[in-house]
């Protein structure tokens, strides 16, 4: 069950942000302030803007902007769920993704190490890793039990939830803390850019004219646990993570597999976990970045697993509105899907398109204004990665017997 | 079950290079000079490195696959071709569809990385290179192994630095396990390059004289190493079918965390970490008593060992039971790139012990005198072998390996590492 969400994004810090902003339309691609983009090919992204005024505190200050995103949306997610950290006496563990960790802090490290030694404060290096986000939650929380950073690129924060719905199962943990985390940095906004992989206008999932993908940032955590444990602290749990699944491509290091055999096989396997047929999904949260190949890939996929139905179930397209998160897109969407299941509404995205060498893809693209769900009982959120690395969650509604 | 076993490192290629590098007294005939004319490095410090640069990978990895990889994934794969040809599979791409892939790093791909930044930073982003942006991901390695093993199961990279190889290796076998995939492909890999040596120095991870010394008093910290561990599991019931050669069996595996380490450090928490190791034991129905061996992840870090010795003390104590048995093979093989994993098989495999340290000195503190192990004849293999790593930022993770059943072992292929 999930019990707790905590949320930061280019919305803003929290999970009402998040929500309100959504239900708003408007996106959070924009000009930004992280770095200098001058020289850069594009100049948008979804920024997270300053942590709320006394979140953040002294020791705290030392950590990578990636690290308090995560530990502002796990202490949020904890504090839902009805914990209170420390948890070190539950078994509880830490299962987040992360693509990049504190690379934005390294690249700012590494650049007075090149030309200013002496400017270079190893200190600053500390929390600059890949596992920096992961292990800074379990430090905040008190967690003894299993911690684990997976970096399977973008689909790392999918795993991580994937990973830590195993970990509850088997009982190895009472409670899992699971999410993603990641920051803008100019190693990925310049690399994706060099792929020309990136819109120049706020991206376009699956929409005529459709160019590339748009960068966010943020971080995204869910509380997992036992029913049982859950409504014994008297925690309504908000949706149930229902089954997840997980493949390769096995094809290329960045294009998609174009049939989208491997994406769809991810979307079997969890449909499988979650015990439900595919007929039982009520609306999809796709990963759609907005590039033109990996959107065709995952609408193939889509029509592999739901047939004619692909056509007409409810898309949902946070990136419309978020940009992509990397490492922590597959968490925040994953969020986003407990937030329509519970609210039973569907966030839309802005209807724009633009002439350009693509057609809308023939899917039911929630757009424009919000879609009312009352009777959506289930939900999928897919996740697709470099590498040919695919997740996909299935998240059901929790209803009291 | 583990069935394969391939690695690559500054010993060469194969499990007999590895062996051989075991049995050596030490790491020095192994040592290569870091590259310091980038003027990373502090005067003084540390100067070598175990480094698997001048290792061929030829017959693992054609010319053609291996100018598209960065130097993590050129290893990754030639040491997943290994450990698919240690398992009886002669060809490459045949029969493994949904194989899953769990490959931990500590560090990525961070040649590309740096030299990305230093596009980005210093030439402009208008000179970043597409590809080595691709193969900069911490993700490549296990990209690759599925890309040219045709691995369609499951794909996951594990960073949790000194912890992640044993967690790659649980992931793995829980892939098999749960059935979500036949077959896995689990290890780890990492490269050393000139600047995470240089900071790893400066942070005072390094030991000077490069001398790897765990659990020495003497010690001061670890040599640096790279290279590729990568292992093959499956089901005892497809191994069985495949007549396959049983190399050790996966019997649990957990990990914990030690909330009083910082950032980049270890902690204080034994107490805590030997709590849980305890528990994930007594969870899978273990006797403290079954265990014959321990392989420890210690690696000559003052901070590190003290922690691993102490919580072993205190998993031990607890039940006043002398300790097992320690080794430490980190000593000649260093710290990174996965060795201390075909370690821990080959142990598990067929005692395969190294020598005692020419010169140890006891620390009063963790009491524990490692590569000392009564002579085991190798019919008689240790039954169950208990293989821990504790990693800076606070995380720790074990993995438990028994020993073969006779019938499985009785098949061993002469050489490990051929095809």
């Amino acid at each position: 069950m999930v019990s707790g969400v905590g949320a930061v994004s280019g919305l803003g810090w929290g999970v009402d942000a998040l929500w309100e902003g959504l239900r708003s339309g408007r996106t959070a691609i924009r000009p930004f302030h992280r770095f200098d983009h001058s020289r850069h090919r594009t100049h948008l992204a979804a920024e997270a803007g300053a942590a709320p005024q006394g979140t953040v505190s002294p020791e705290q200050r030392r950590l990578s902007m990636a690290d308090r995103f995560a530990v502002f949306a796990a202490a949020e997610a904890v504090h839902q769920a009805g914990l209170t950290a420390p948890l070190d006496t539950l078994e509880a563990g830490v299962w987040l993704g992360s693509s990049t960790g504190g690379m934005f802090e390294s690249e700012e490290f590494f650049h007075r190490f090149v030309t200013d030694r002496r400017h270079a404060r190893l200190g600053d290096l500390a929390s600059q890793q890949v596992n920096g986000p992961g292990d800074a939650v379990a430090r905040h929380l008190g967690v003894t039990g299993p911690v684990q950073t997976i970096s399977s690129a973008c689909s790392s924060g999918a795993l991580a939830l994937g990973a830590a719905l195993d970990a509850v199962r088997s009982g190895t943990v009472d409670v899992a803390v699971a999410g993603g985390s990641d920051s803008l940095c100019r190693l990925t906004y310049a690399g994706f850019n060099a792929l020309r992989s990136v819109d120049e206008e706020p991206c376009l999932p699956f929409r005529a004219g459709r160019a590339g993908m748009s960068f966010g940032e943020g971080a995204a955590v869910l509380v997992l646990e036992p029913l049982e444990r859950a409504l014994a602290r008297g925690v309504t749990p908000l949706a149930e993570l229902a089954g997840a699944g997980s493949s390769c491509d096995a094809h290329h290091m960045t294009a998609p597999e174009p049939g989208g055999a491997g994406a769809a096989a991810a979307l079997q396997a969890a449909l499988r976990d979650a015990r439900l047929p595919a007929d039982a999904i009520d609306f999809v949260n796709a990963h759609a970045t907005g590039t033109p190949l990996n959107d065709a890939a995952e609408w193939r996929a889509l029509v592999r697993v739901f047939g004619e139905r692909a056509g007409t179930l409810p898309i949902v397209l946070t990136k419309a509105i978020l940009g992509h998160l990397l490492g922590s897109a597959g968490a925040i969407e994953a969020v986003v899907t407990v937030l329509c299941l519970l609210h039973r509404e569907l966030h839309s995205a802005p209807s724009v398109v633009r002439p350009g060498d693509q057609e809308d893809l023939p899917a039911n693209l929630v757009l424009d204004r919000t879609l009312a769900v009352p009777e959506a009982h289930a939900a999928v959120s897919t996740s697709l990665a470099f590498g040919g690395a695919n997740a996909a969650l299935v998240f059901s509604r929790w209803e009291p017997a | 079950m583990i069935t394969g076993l391939g690695t690559v490192g500054a010993y060469g290629c194969g499990s007999d290079s590895l062996r051989r590098a075991l049995a050596a007294p030490d790491l020095t005939v192994l040592l290569s000079d870091i590259d310091r004319t980038s003027g990373y490095h502090r005067p003084g410090g540390a100067r070598r490195a175990l480094l698997a640069r001048d290792v061929s990978l030829a017959e693992w990895l054609a010319p053609k696959e291996a100018r598209r990889m960065s130097p993590p994934s050129k290893l990754a794969v030639a040491a997943a071709r290994m450990a698919l040809a240690c398992a009886g599979f002669a060809d490459r791409r045949a029969d493994r569809e949904e194989m899953s892939v769990a490959i931990s790093t500590a560090f990525g791909p961070s040649s590309y990385s740096e030299a990305l930044l230093r596009q980005i930073l210093f030439d402009g982003p208008e000179a970043t290179s597409p590809f080595l942006f691709t193969e900069s991901v911490a993700n490549a390695p296990a990209a690759q192994i599925a890309i040219l093993c045709r691995a369609r199961g499951p794909s996951m990279t594990i960073t949790q630095r000194e912890a992640g190889a044993l967690q790659a290796i649980g992931q793995g076998a829980a892939d098999v396990a749960s059935g979500r995939a036949p077959r896995s492909l689990a290890g780890a890999v990492d490269e050393m390059t000139p600047l995470l040596h240089a900071l790893l120095d400066r942070f005072g991870a390094l030991d000077t004289a490069e001398m790897a010394r765990p659990f020495d008093r003497r010690r001061h910290g670890f040599v640096a190493a790279e290279g590729a561990t990568v292992l093959l599991l499956e089901t005892a019931a497809s191994a069985a079918e495949r007549s396959a050669h049983v190399l050790a069996r996966v019997l649990a595996w957990g990990s914990a965390f030690d909330p009083t380490a910082p950032q980049a450090g270890w902690g204080t928490g034994h107490e805590r970490l030997a709590r849980s190791l305890r528990r994930g034991l007594e969870r899978a129905g273990v006797d403290l008593r079954t265990i014959d061996l321990i392989v420890s992840g210690a690696s000559g870090s003052r901070g590190g060992d003290r922690l691993e010795a102490l919580m072993l003390r205190d998993v031990w104590g607890k039940e006043e039971r002398p300790l097992p048995p320690i080794l430490a093979p980190k000593r000649v093989l260093g710290e990174y790139g996965g060795g201390f994993l075909g370690a821990a098989v080959l142990a598990a495999a067929g005692g395969c012990m190294p020598p005692p340290a020419a010169s140890f000195e006891t620390d009063p503190e963790l009491s524990i005198v490692p590569d000392i192990v009564p002579d085991l004849p190798s019919a008689a293999p240790p039954a169950t072998v208990l293989v821990t790593s504790v990693a800076a930022g606070g995380a720790a993770s074990w993995l438990l390996l028994g020993a073969p059943e006779a019938q499985e072992a009785q098949e061993a292929p002469e050489t490990w590492g051929a095809p």
